[in-house]
């Protein structure tokens, strides 16, 4: 039922897609004369605006949790036998299914499209891909648990989102913006996704893939913790 | 050759689920609905002596400084509709969420077929239909999906599933409309729609807080029919409201809350009774205070007075004519009439008589 609903709010739908789509094209674009090849700039902005769109799945989890509307539907769940952890649960698994199976069709149609490559073993790419897709979307329903709200969750996580994505050079490579910078751009999680996806995509060095994912799942497993401590059902009236 | 057992699920007279033994093999099956523990009814008629399903004792909630649940206590008896009358911030809802287990209680007990809620949560959760104030379904789906995953929640699957959707349906008079999405009903048939998501899995318990907000006449009209219909059906039902009209149309029992306090409890006829002798007068006045309330004390007949704001509210005793006699103490010291209203034995009277203030205020 979360996962259905996911799929038929137009919001998220676009903004996983189209907006994607738009950004890494426009940028791409834009930006083209700074590389070598234009497809070099598409090869960067497809890379880091996926790892940035796994990230923003915080808010959609927070948005399948607690929003509005949904929270009153989900109110029934609360009331059933099921458990009030099988409620957040359900939330989280349903934004993390729904945030990769979107960003793996992106991928589907932009890299073929755009000649963007994901290494020699795609697969490891692809695979890296979900344990970051679920710690996102465990941050954003930890975040609800935390702050009791919705809105509270998605403007905090949004400016914070922004500004790792900032310094993790989503936007633009932070490289040559001097030492502050480059020093600063260090604390930003994407910076980190960055090195590793990169690595695997155009250096096809596969180093990062375990720190990556052991920092994920040390990270899910204290997220899910905070949620079950932290998760009361009054929030839901 | 079969044989029918008699599976005493909670008592003889609450629930009977239905067993077969296969002479020739032994074996025992059991039948879909004790599965889940899903009792049989007894209709109203077959309670002969009183069976308490739910019992409340000393439930107290406080929020911060404020008290919002003085350790009310009071039980709910099987095949009844319990009435909870109170105006606005009473602690109905409050009550009503810490039955339903989303809010936490500060101190007190509740008790489902004689054993504490704690001891038995899923199987109390199993067996309470819930219907919220607000209006709690999918919007983009139809009638007949919000159903089925309502009801999928408690354990319905497949066919079982199925036939619960369809009577469901019939029961809130939405078949026609199945396959619509809610987001195009009025709200009498999301209200409706809303109840029949509570009971679709049969539960054993309805609690329904204020489920006509905000409908029309004809939508609570046909609200109120149902919930007739589920108690003869054999279903328990409490029922939140501050309309009397809603408590006088359907309620075995009324338990009249104010400010977190339960202030009077019985059937309607045993409580209009308290008040039986008496007449009540409300009179708005365009400025109150120049009478100060002892003199309305030296008319004959005068039991209560309550000034408040504009109103002024006299309980006077019934078959003494003493309002010319009001009128005239009024016009005397200047006061100018606005409107004067007159009862006689009502719940609003009952609560008046209580609490010195109108249900409504």
């Amino acid at each position: 039922m979360d996962l259905k609903n996911l799929f038929k709010n137009p919001v998220l739908l676009g903004y996983n897609t189209l907006f994607a789509v738009l950004f890494i094209l426009i940028m791409g674009y834009l930006c083209g004369g700074d590389y070598e090849h234009m497809s070099d700039a598409y090869q960067y902005y497809g890379v880091s605006f996926m790892i940035f769109g796994m990230l923003e799945g915080a808010m959609t989890a927070s948005n399948c949790f607690m929003e509005r509307d949904i929270k009153k539907p989900n109110l029934r769940i609360i009331y059933s036998p099921v458990g009030p952890t099988a409620v957040w649960l359900s939330k989280l698994t349903a934004s993390f299914l729904f945030d990769y199976v979107l960003h793996l069709l992106l991928l589907a149609v932009l890299c073929p499209s755009l000649h963007i490559t994901l290494g020699l073993h795609p697969l490891y790419f692809i695979a890296l891909m979900a344990p970051v897709e679920f710690v996102s979307a465990a941050f954003g329903i930890f975040f609800c648990c935390v702050f009791h709200c919705e809105e509270t969750t998605s403007t905090l996580l949004s400016t914070v989102i922004s500004i790792f994505g900032f310094l993790g050079g989503t936007f633009f490579p932070t490289d040559g913006l001097g030492r502050t910078v480059a020093l600063l751009s260090r604390f930003s999680p994407v910076r980190w996704l960055n090195d590793a996806f990169f690595s695997l995509a155009c250096d096809n060095n596969s180093s990062y893939v375990l720190p990556v994912l052991i920092g994920t799942v040390v990270i899910s497993a204290v997220l899910l913790g905070g949620c079950r401590l932290l998760f009361k059902t009054e929030d839901y009236l | 050759m079969r044989q029918y057992l008699r599976y005493n699920h909670l008592s003889a007279r609450s629930c009977r689920g239905q067993y077969t033994l296969h002479k020739s093999t032994g074996k025992i099956n059991r039948s879909a609905d004790s599965l889940f523990h899903r009792p049989q009814y007894v209709s109203a008629q077959e309670v002969n002596e009183v069976d308490t399903i739910i019992t409340v004792s000393s439930l107290a909630k406080h929020f911060k400084e404020q008290q919002v649940l003085n350790g009310i206590s009071f039980d709910v008896r099987r095949g009844e509709i319990l009435c909870i009358l109170g105006p606005n911030g009473a602690g109905k809802s409050t009550t009503i969420n810490i039955m339903t287990g989303v809010l936490a209680k500060s101190s007190g007990e509740i008790s489902f077929n004689g054993q504490p809620v704690e001891q038995q949560l899923r199987r109390y959760k199993q067996s309470l239909g819930i219907v919220p104030q607000d209006i709690t379904l999918y919007e983009e789906l139809s009638p007949e999906k919000n159903i089925a995953f309502f009801a999928s929640l408690y354990g319905l699957h497949g066919k079982a599933l199925k036939k619960a959707v369809d009577d469901a349906l019939v029961f809130a008079g939405l078949e026609q409309r199945r396959h619509d999405k809610v987001k195009t009903f009025s709200g009498g048939m999301k209200r409706r729609l809303n109840i029949a998501c509570a009971i679709a899995h049969r539960p054993e318990l309805v609690i329904m807080d204020e489920p006509t907000v905000g409908i029309d006449p004809q939508s609570r009209n046909h609200i109120l029919d149902s919930i007739k219909k589920l108690r003869s059906q054999g279903m328990t039902v409490i029922y939140t409201t501050h309309y009397m009209e809603e408590v006088e149309a359907i309620a075995s029992r009324i338990i009249i809350l104010d400010k977190g306090s339960i202030i009077a409890e019985g059937t309607t006829e045993s409580l209009k009774e308290s008040v039986a002798n008496e007449r009540h007068y409300t009179i708005e006045v365009e400025e109150n205070g120049k009478i100060p309330e002892e003199k309305f004390y030296t008319i004959e007949g005068v039991k209560k007075v309550h000034l408040e704001g504009n109103t002024i509210s006299i309980s006077s005793i019934r078959g003494i004519e003493n309002l010319d006699q009001i009128i005239a103490l009024l016009t005397e010291n200047g006061e100018k009439i606005r409107n004067i209203t007159s009862e006689t034995a009502s719940l609003e009277t009952v609560f008046l008589k209580l609490t010195g203030r109108t249900l409504r205020d």
